[in-house]
């Protein structure tokens, strides 16, 4: 009698096998979710390091391009450059007696050119180009915010 | 039960067991021998480099933003060497392409290509650097013409010479816009140095360490997973010089004209703002066109100076009568109206002084002495100052120390003083007249513009701001010393603005009053002084109810008239009538009708 019940009550082995493929099965779906993630992660950071090293590159031509472009338009612009256009537009340097003076109300003279604010405090902190998130592994991410902060999370708890 | 074919089951997983046991254990053993470490040591090369990143030169720009020295882009062209190994490139090719473009040696750049390919050691080889991108064009236009040949001929098989292996490197080189303009001011830069390039002379020189920024050594990972953050290297410092280009451009012009006309050997002619030390322009023989610095040696012989505004010391002669006069009257020894009984002759220290013409001029007043430029009268002025009130005037006004301009090469020479061994009484004499002592053009102004600054003294310089990190910082004139009272440098003014239009000096303009002093100081040879050969200068400052300029003009052994007089102060008007346009200064009448509005 206690057979039978006993009987009654185990599971069918084919549930048994259900159970440990389904198991299984939730396993390598839950492994392949991972590495998929990962794959997924590793690529766009790979191709954010690639896009990175070719925009280092394009803002150094870019540089080198606002330096030489900045030479060539002092080249065009230069002394010798202006009076020889200004001669064949048919000017003439002005003798003093020549000159008319004008009054202009509020008008402080000519000033020497200003190319950068002057000194003061720092607007915006250097801050590095790359963010953590970019180059920290899980494990330092983990680290980072269960072990070496941990009293975070139960400060923003209510 | 007993499950089918059970021990077959057993047998495939011991084999499979020990096939991953052995995978595991070779990668062990791999992972841990000697030729991994090798192996190991060798891809380093692969991960990464250390490069050096140079900032790039600060700009040097004029008061008004023109760009004075600057930088351009230019190619450095290498062959990769691998490439010639495998033979997807030719290096005769190459070499004619290149001899026929940039002129270059047909053997020495074949030469450097054919050098072997050594892996991690010779990969690349430079073939010539600095050309500019209108060749680099020609090049890769010819470059692309083998390479469609190359393409054509693949079709056909038959084997034909590529450009491949050529790369194209850009970077900066030093570029002067203006060439040959301020060139003895700004210095310049050895750029084809690569490595140890610096500046040399004038502001390169001085603001070397500044203009050139600090370079970096940063690690740079091939791998992009690895990506870092590349550190940001600022540029080197921009420098805005006090310089007005159209000033500068001005007095070169007129300094070459004087040249020509009166057959002076060399020429020097400063612009100040006596009212804060500001260099306004400063033009010197001979001129370098600093694109092609590497001529320095041929325009500069031993011992021409680079700069002799601030380079060279010479007997000023009269001009230095102004500081005589000027301590005089502050220490109240004589006042204008102190008469002078000029003898022709004045016995110091045993030794006699005449006058220039060897005349005597009879009664005269300290105007007239200046006015005539009386070297009697000075030298009695200076002996009623006292040898050791006059020579600590002559330190007040900088005279024997350097002044301190942040232009490189500053020469100063010493003043003898009494009780050093080396003086003598007869130095007061002649030093009263600026005969025995030196100075430089440099120190002159300095010492003047005193006088025209209600007797404070400005240190010149050039630097007008510097630009650093996104800001500028200014930089404040500075007084350096306050030799002599306001009122005594009114008095001199006025002294000496009478005395120009009582001789009716070639240095006045109409509708200016301007200050000013001639002088004309013998040349000292090892045979003693020689009358026939002259340094002419005059040194002037304007409009004298409220000086904006102060002009200093040398002339070196002038031809046409050894009088500075005559060949030194047309100069000085020269000058004046184009900076009075340029600083947009009305005539005086208009100035203070203007004024009274």
């Amino acid at each position: 009698m206690t057979n039978h019940l006993i009987q009654a009550y185990r599971q069918a082995p084919w549930r048994v096998q259900l159970q440990w493929i389904g198991l299984f099965l939730l396993a390598l779906v839950l492994v392949a979710s991972v590495a998929s993630i990962y794959l997924n992660v590793s690529a766009s950071a790979a191709a954010a390091g690639r896009e990175i090293q070719s925009l280092e590159y394009d803002k150094t031509v870019v540089e080198q391009s606002i330096a030489d472009l900045e030479t060539q338009l002092a080249l065009l612009t230069s002394a010798a450059e202006m009076e020889k256009r200004a001669k064949s537009m048919g000017f003439q340097p002005p003798a003093p007696e020549t000159v008319m003076y004008i009054v202009v109300p509020e008008y402080a003279g000519r000033q020497p050119v200003v190319m950068a604010p002057p000194p003061g405090p720092q607007v915006r902190a250097q801050q590095p180009l790359l963010r953590p998130s970019y180059t920290q592994s899980l494990l330092e991410w983990l680290f980072q915010g269960f072990i070496s902060n941990p009293l975070s999370i139960q400060q923003v708890q209510p | 039960m007993k499950v089918p074919h059970f021990s077959r089951f057993i047998f495939l997983g011991i084999v499979f067991g020990v096939v991953g046991l052995a995978i595991v254990a070779q990668m062990v053993r791999i992972q841990s021998s000697s030729a991994a470490d090798q192996l190991r040591a060798q891809s380093e090369m692969y991960q990464g480099e250390y490069r050096t990143v140079y900032p790039e030169r600060g700009n040097i720009y004029d008061r008004w933003g023109h760009l004075l020295a600057g930088n351009e882009t230019v190619y450095e062209i290498g062959v990769d060497l691998q490439m010639i190994g495998n033979r997807d490139a030719d290096p005769e090719a190459i070499a004619a392409t290149l001899a026929s473009v940039l002129g270059t040696d047909y053997v020495t750049i074949r030469d450097a290509a054919r050098r072997p390919y050594i892996e991690g050691q010779s990969v690349y080889a430079v073939l010539t650097d600095f050309v500019t991108p209108e060749k680099v064009d020609e090049l890769l236009r010819i470059k692309k013409q083998y390479a469609d040949q190359a393409a054509n001929a693949r079709r056909s098989k038959k084997p034909n010479p590529t450009l491949n292996a050529l790369t194209f490197t850009p970077h900066l080189k030093r570029s002067y816009p203006e060439h040959t303009l301020a060139s003895n001011v700004l210095g310049f830069f050895s750029y084809l140095d690569r490595d140890k390039g610096r500046g040399y002379f004038g502001v390169e020189e001085k603001y070397n360490d500044l203009l050139a920024g600090t370079p970096l050594k940063v690690y740079i990972p091939f791998d992009p997973n690895e990506a870092q953050d590349i550190p940001e290297v600022p540029p080197g410092s921009s420098l805005i010089l006090t310089i007005d280009r159209e000033i500068q451009t001005s007095v070169e012009k007129i300094l070459d004209e004087a040249l020509v006309s009166t057959g002076a050997e060399a020429g020097t002619i400063i612009v100040t703002d006596p009212k804060n030390g500001e260099i306004l322009g400063m033009a010197t023989t001979p001129r370098l066109d600093l694109n092609e610095y590497w001529k320095y040696a041929e325009l500069f012989p031993n011992p021409t100076p680079y700069n002799r505004a601030v380079g060279t010391t010479y007997e000023p002669g009269s001009v230095f009568k102004v500081l005589t006069m000027a301590s005089a009257l502050d220490n109240g020894s004589v006042t204008p109206e102190t008469p002078f009984l000029d003898t022709g002759v004045f016995e110091i220290g045993g030794a006699y002084v005449h006058n220039w013409d060897g005349g005597a001029w009879g009664p005269q007043d300290m105007v007239g002495c200046m006015q005539h430029s009386l070297n009697v009268c000075l030298a009695w002025v200076a002996s009623q100052l006292g040898p050791t009130n006059f020579y600590n005037y002559l330190q007040t006004f900088g005279i024997g120390h350097t002044t301190g301009i942040d232009l490189a090469g500053e020469a100063t020479y010493p003043i003898r003083l009494p009780g050093d061994g080396q003086w003598l009484e007869m130095d007061l004499g002649t030093n009263s007249f600026g005969q025995g002592i030196a100075v430089t053009p440099i120190q002159m102004v300095m010492a003047v513009s005193a006088l025209a600054n209600e007797g404070k003294m400005m240190a010149p310089h050039m630097l007008h701001a510097m630009v650093n990190n996104g800001r500028q910082y200014d930089t404040p004139p500075q007084v350096v010393g306050t030799p002599i009272k306001p009122e005594t440098a009114r008095t001199i003014t006025q002294m000496l603005s009478r005395s120009l239009e009582s001789e009716s000096s070639d240095a006045l303009i109409e509708g200016y009053r301007v200050a000013g002093k001639t002088g004309t100081a013998e040349i000292p040879t090892e045979y003693g002084y020689s009358s026939d050969l002259t340094n002419a200068s005059f040194v002037g400052w304007g409009p004298i109810d409220n000086p904006r300029f102060l002009v200093y003009v040398w002339l070196e052994r002038p031809r046409a008239s050894i009088w500075g007089s005559v060949v030194a102060a047309p100069v000085f008007r020269d000058v004046v009538k184009s900076l009075v346009v340029l600083m947009d200064i009305p005539p005086d009448e208009i100035r203070q009708q203007l004024n009274g509005q």
